[in-house]
């Protein structure tokens, strides 16, 4: 078992609690015991450090420092605006000790523990689809999802910028194809998968935001998929959710189910409905679900 | 009809433009390429002018380094306005929001450059020419607004346009739709820049293909000491893209393949910071001597030390990783000499007045002539500066002085649609890549660094070849739109004019003077032969040669060492 | 060597599009640029696009390599020959195509000269000499000032596909370079001009600019630091910024996300009322969480310190961002070979000897080794 940090972020605390449920279920059958952080708060989501740049680097110090004292060397998170976030952070710290060493001045006067900068932030995404957990995962995944066809979308903050996060070809990723095939389902190729979903101004530039969410689930419907996966859970709040309002603008009903990495690793690796908490979504799953029952 | 047609749009062009709009005269700038895309851009070590913010200096001083740098060929009145005007310039400049580096009294910080006596050398890293570029870019756009200053990008300047006796316009191919223009005006200032193409090795764009020394050629205008082009010390091998003299401004060392300083053996007493055409040689000099490494020696920044490199110089250290995998900071930088500047060009007074009368050239395709037989690092871009503001604001009084003029004739357009539709007819011939190479080739070879009378000779021949294949070339591309097909052969064709004025030129001065070396026949400076301009006008024949004097105010010449 | 391309044909005179292939003998060293030129010169001289300074600060050059925006002059070709990959070349994206390889840039400029790019010194009489201005303060506007114009980010943005009349990351990354700029004095109008409904708040953050930028620009960063400004001088009515002050308000309470309470927040009750039968379908799903009771941090106190010491300490607004880019400007991309130079170190072993100067007794003992 590799003992990991958790970070879980805002969303899969509450709107998409069901991330949680199925990573935690999910977690020990690919070798990972994780120590969920509770001293936490939000990354800032982009938001805080544009609205107040200083406090963003704070905050995501704070989460930094709690995850290195529990003695780890890797802070896993499930989001990838977390990750970008709290690797963005995380880099500029360990590179200027000047900014460090006034940051942690500033956690330890407030009582948190401070930073010294051995921690590497960490997608759960990265940690199965290479090496150790690459294997197990394989193993795991016995139940199969049996040539389900499964439009991988990625996001963005996962990819880029590549100086930052650099797991992935940002152009030409590979890493959700090759989990997607190793538990038994077809990886559909489509060119929106690396695009964006919208999410950050779904709210601001409701307009804007839909007509590049569209993108990705209409090519992934073109090219047959039965699902889509994705590693973000603000990616599938808004592919799941906000898929009602293309219905409305564009008069296409896609009914795409719309899956979390966890859950779709967590159906081949024979987790139950209440370890993957389909009836939270909005998008029924239920197509998906029968396809694998027969 | 404008007031003022200004073609070319680096910073001369566009630093007379602005001028021009400010003294009153309605503008319109005429290039073959969007402004910011310039090859004024690419200069990056900086811009001089005695503002003694770093140590003590004088207009004075400037113009005496300048005097002795051009080997005393410079015109010495033209020099002495230079270096009185520029700091004013830079000021100007820096107000209308110029990002220069800062010194610690947040002042602008001036750096060390080649035979400079003192730091004068204003800079921004080593990207100034950018910045320039994109400032000035930036105040035509702020006029564009205002409506009376229009900027014709990507037209292609060719012929001028003369009628009685004065100049009149430009004949132009419209590079985007197709077609030919004409952009008429009551003066017109050429500001296309230089020529450096002619040569294989090079640090300039391939848009550098002396149009405007051309074109002024072709409507009769001299031009002035041709033979004398700049060999930059410091290309990068292979790709020939400058490395800056700032380099060795912040410290860099030269290496021969010993790893020794050999510049301490030319130049005992500047080193790395001698004179170029001084460099130059003596690198050349190394590099034929069998001491040098695949045709070059090494530019080393090791000691600087990284963050000196990555905050004063990561212009330079991009351009070795991208282009020669070597990063400056672990490893010395490949340089060798490359075709840099024309310090000959279109005759002018110190207004950038041409005999033509409503004509004006400023910048490099001007020879006022500030650099006389070489020119120092750090003076080009002041000197389009300098002199793109005071040709600006004569043409600008010119033409609101000469009153309103009837329509002109468009004959110049019919004249040359019909040479166009000749050139594009024909399907047969030799396309003109083959022509260029073998051009840029025999340049390098018979009229670079060090000339001799044999290989001058042979390359005065083989010009003549070249130009006889030129008449027989073919293009390919027959459309209208962005045909740059048809453009870059009509370049071809400036090219090897002045190629012929240039090597006619060198083989008639007989001496050796800052850039131009003859160490086989003539290794020494005759002043009393030499000391003047030479002027290549176009004849029946070919360019013809005659001399001028050289402006003297207080400086005789002198033995010159550094 | 031998590269092979497939190239995007397209004239603009007869709307034909095709894609046509290219196999040619280039030089080591050759770029993508020096393989056009290649082709155009020997194979097809009807081939168009840009092409000036061939050292990446022109700008003329870029196009999109296998959908990816860059500048042809400096990609090197020698890995992609080598690997047997022929790949595709286009003009860039969010462009209208002239000919070939060659776009309308007119769209570029009108949006370059929409955020009035020029400095505006206000009614301040500039100084006999120059401005005077530590170093410090204008290093807040350096990764603005390198760019190069070359459209490459422009290429890919992700929401101007969206949204054409988007700004876009070149404008506002020029944008800022003037409300970075200490010397400026339009900075309130300049904010609340790029605040407009397809300014500032119309970037999804998408980073495809940050990824394209030839140059280090990071023009998502530069949105960032315009939205920073922006709300550092109260010009934050747009929804965009008040989603943003909400999560501050969130973490500063709660440490985490009012995720619920984030809807009236940003677009006001009156218009999330409209959005109530939307909300209801995801309420039925569990995704509208109750604000109450809330869900709070552990330590959130700590967070709440935090916020009042930083306050404090003056690192607001765009140089808060900025102070997070010196380790981030060391981070790129290097040739290979790279890491065995920085291993070995300057003057390590295998390095290039120790210079000396004529006369002194070569290099010392360590350098030659």
């Amino acid at each position: 078992m590799r003992k990991v940090a958790y970070y879980k972020g805002c969303l899969a605390s509450l709107s998409a609690k069901e991330l949680d449920v199925a990573t935690r279920a999910l977690a020990p059958k690919v070798g990972l015991e994780l120590e969920e952080l509770e001293s936490v708060t939000c990354c800032g989501a982009g938001d805080i450090h544009e609205a107040e740049p200083d406090y963003y680097l704070h905050l995501n110090a704070r989460i930094l420092a709690y995850a290195e004292a529990t003695g780890t060397d890797t802070l896993m998170t499930v989001c990838n605006v977390c990750t970008l976030n709290l690797r963005q952070a995380n880099h500029a710290l360990k590179g200027d000790e000047a900014l460090l060493a006034r940051v942690n001045d500033n956690l330890v006067s407030v009582g948190a523990p401070a930073y010294s900068g051995s921690v590497d932030v960490l997608h759960f995404l990265w940690l199965v689809a290479a090496g150790e957990g690459y294997e197990l995962l394989k193993r795991a995944a016995h139940r199969g999802l049996q040539g389900l066809k499964i439009a991988p979308f990625y996001g963005c903050q996962i990819l880029r910028p590549s100086k930052l996060l650099g797991f992935d070809d940002p152009d030409r990723p590979e890493s959700l194809e090759r989990i997607i095939e190793a538990c038994g389902g077809e990886a559909i190729d489509y060119p929106a998968k690396v695009k964006c979903c919208g999410f950050p101004i779904i709210q601001a530039r409701e307009d804007v935001a839909l007509a590049e969410l569209v993108q990705p689930i209409e090519q992934a419907k073109e090219a047959g998929a039965d699902a889509m996966v994705t590693p973000c859970p603000l990616c599938h709040l808004s592919l799941d959710a906000w898929q009602s309002k293309l219905r409305k603008q564009t008069g296409k009903d896609f009914q795409m189910p719309v899956l979390h990495l966890s859950q779709l690793i967590g159906v081949a690796a024979g987790l139950s409905e209440s370890e993957l908490k389909f009836k939270r979504h909005v998008v029924s799953v239920e197509p998906v679900v029968e396809k694998l029952a027969v | 009809m404008y007031d003022v047609v200004v073609v070319g749009a680096g910073c001369a062009g566009m630093r007379a433009a602005i001028e021009a709009y400010d003294t009153g005269a309605s503008v319109g700038v005429v290039s073959k390429l969007h402004p910011t895309r310039s090859h004024s851009g690419a200069a990056e070590g900086g811009i001089n002018a005695a503002l003694g913010n770093t140590a003590e200096d004088s207009p004075e001083k400037h113009a005496f380094d300048t005097v002795k740098g051009s080997d005393y060929l410079g015109d010495q009145d033209a020099i002495e306005i230079f270096t009185a005007e520029a700091p004013g310039d830079i000021y100007q400049l820096e107000h209308w929001g110029c990002v220069f580096s800062r010194n610690e009294e947040g002042k602008l910080a001036q750096r060390p450059f080649g035979a400079a006596g003192s730091p004068r050398t204003v800079y921004s890293a080593d990207i100034t020419g950018h910045v320039l570029v994109h400032v000035l870019y930036e105040q035509l756009m702020k006029r564009m607004e205002e409506g009376s200053l229009v900027v014709h990008e990507e037209s292609f300047a060719w012929r001028l346009m003369v009628e009685d006796g004065r100049c009149v316009g430009v004949v132009c191919w419209d590079l985007v739709r197709g077609g030919v223009k004409l952009v008429t005006g009551r003066s017109v200032v050429l500001a296309t820049g230089g020529m450096g193409r002619i040569y294989r090795a090079t640090t300039n764009a391939y848009s550098c293909n002396g149009d405007g020394m051309a074109m002024a050629l072709h409507a009769g205008l001299p031009l002035k000491d041709m033979e004398f082009m700049q060999f930059h010390p410091t290309t990068l091998y292979p790709s020939g893209v400058l490395i800056t003299e700032g380099c060795r401004g912040e410290g860099g060392y030269l290496l021969n393949r010993d790893g020794e300083r050999f510049m301490a053996r030319y130049a005992p007493n500047a080193l790395e910071l001698a004179s170029r055409d001084v460099v130059s040689r003596a690198e050349t000099t190394e590099i034929e001597a069998g001491r040098g490494i695949n045709g070059s020696v090494l530019l080393d920044l090791r000691h600087l030390g990284a963050e000196k490199i990555l905050t004063r110089l990561p212009g330079s250290r991009e351009l070795a990783m991208t282009f020669a995998g070597v990063d400056p900071i672990y490893d010395p930088i490949p340089v060798r000499p490359g075709a840099h500047y024309m310090m000959g060009g279109v005759a002018t007074d110190n207004w950038g007045a041409t005999e033509l009368e409503g004509l004006y050239a400023a910048g490099e395709v001007a020879c006022v002539s500030v650099h006389g037989a070489n020119r120092l690092g750090g003076n080009s871009l002041m000197e389009t500066i300098t002199f793109g503001r005071r040709a600006g604001r004569a043409a600008a009084e010119h033409a609101l002085a000469s009153g309103r003029r009837g329509e002109v004739s468009d004959a110049p357009a019919r004249d040359a649609e019909r040479d166009l539709a000749q050139l594009l007819s024909r399907t047969d011939g030799e396309r003109p890549w083959k022509i260029r190479d073998e051009l840029g080739a025999s340049m390098l070879e018979n009229f670079g660094v060090f000339r001799y009378p044999d290989r001058m000779e042979r390359q005065l021949e083989l010009i003549q070849e070249l130009r006889e294949r030129y008449r027989n070339v073919v293009v390919e591309d027959k459309g209208e739109i962005f045909n740059t097909d048809l453009t870059q052969a009509l370049e071809l064709g400036y090219m090897l004019d002045l190629a012929w004025c240039m090597v006619q030129a060198g083989l008639a001065r007989e001496e050796s003077r800052g850039a131009h070396s003859r160490p086989a026949d003539f290794p020494e400076r005759d002043d009393e032969r030499f000391l003047k301009h030479s002027i290549s006008r176009w004849g029946d024949d070919g360019p013809e040669l005659s001399y001028e004097e050289v402006r003297m105010t207080r400086w005789q010449p002198e033995v010159r060492t550094y | 060597m031998k590269v092979a391309l497939k190239i995007w044909r397209y004239d603009g005179a007869t709307g034909e599009k095709a894609l046509r292939e290219y196999e040619i003998e280039a030089p080591e060293e050759a770029t993508l640029l020096d393989c056009l030129d290649i082709i155009k010169d020997r194979h097809d001289g009807t081939l168009a696009y840009r092409k000036s300074c061939r050292m990446m600060i022109c700008g003329s050059c870029g196009m999109r390599m296998d959908g990816a925006a860059v500048l042809a002059c400096k990609t090197r070709m020698a890995e992609i020959a080598a690997s047997g990959h022929v790949p595709v070349i286009s003009a860039m994206g969010n462009l209208p195509v002239l000919k070939d390889l060659v776009v309308d840039m007119t769209p570029f400029w009108q949006k370059i000269r929409a955020v009035k790019p020029w400095l505006d010194t206000g009614y301040v009489e500039p100084p006999e000499k120059e401005f005077v201005v530590p170093q410090a303060e204008m290093d807040v506007i350096h990764k603005e000032s390198l760019c190069i114009m070359c459209g490459c980010c422009v290429s890919e943005c992700n929401s101007m596909e969206a949204d054409p009349d988007f700004l876009g990351p070149a404008a506002l990354a020029k944008g800022f370079r003037f409300v970075g700029d200490p010397r400026d004095r339009a900075t309130v109008e300049r904010l609340q001009a790029y605040s407009d409904e397809h300014g500032i708040w119309d970037c999804t953050r998408c980073y495809f600019c940050n990824e394209r930028c030839p140059k280090g620009v990071d023009p998502r960063d530069a949105i960032a630091k315009l939205g920073a400004e922006a709300m550092r001088e109260g010009i934050d009515s747009d929804m965009g910024a008040r989603h943003a002050k909400w999560f501050v308000t969130s973490a500063k309470t709660t440490g985490w996300l009012r995720e619920t309470e984030l809807v009236p927040k940003t677009q006001g009750v009156v218009r999330s009322l409209k959005e109530i039968g939307f909300a209801m379908s995801l309420l039925r799903r569990g995704k509208v969480p109750p604000p109450f009771p809330p869900h709070v941090a552990k330590d959130v106190d700590e967070a709440r310190q935090l916020y009042e010491l930083v306050e404090r300490e003056g690192h607001e607004g765009a140089r808060g961002i900025v102070q997070l880019e010196k380790p981030l400007a060391r981070l790129e991309r290097h040739e290979a070979g790279y890491e065995e130079a920085a291993a070995r170190g300057p003057y390590g072993p295998g390095s290039f000897p120790k210079p000396y100067l004529p006369g002194e007794n070569e290099s010392t003992e360590e350098g030659a080794a």
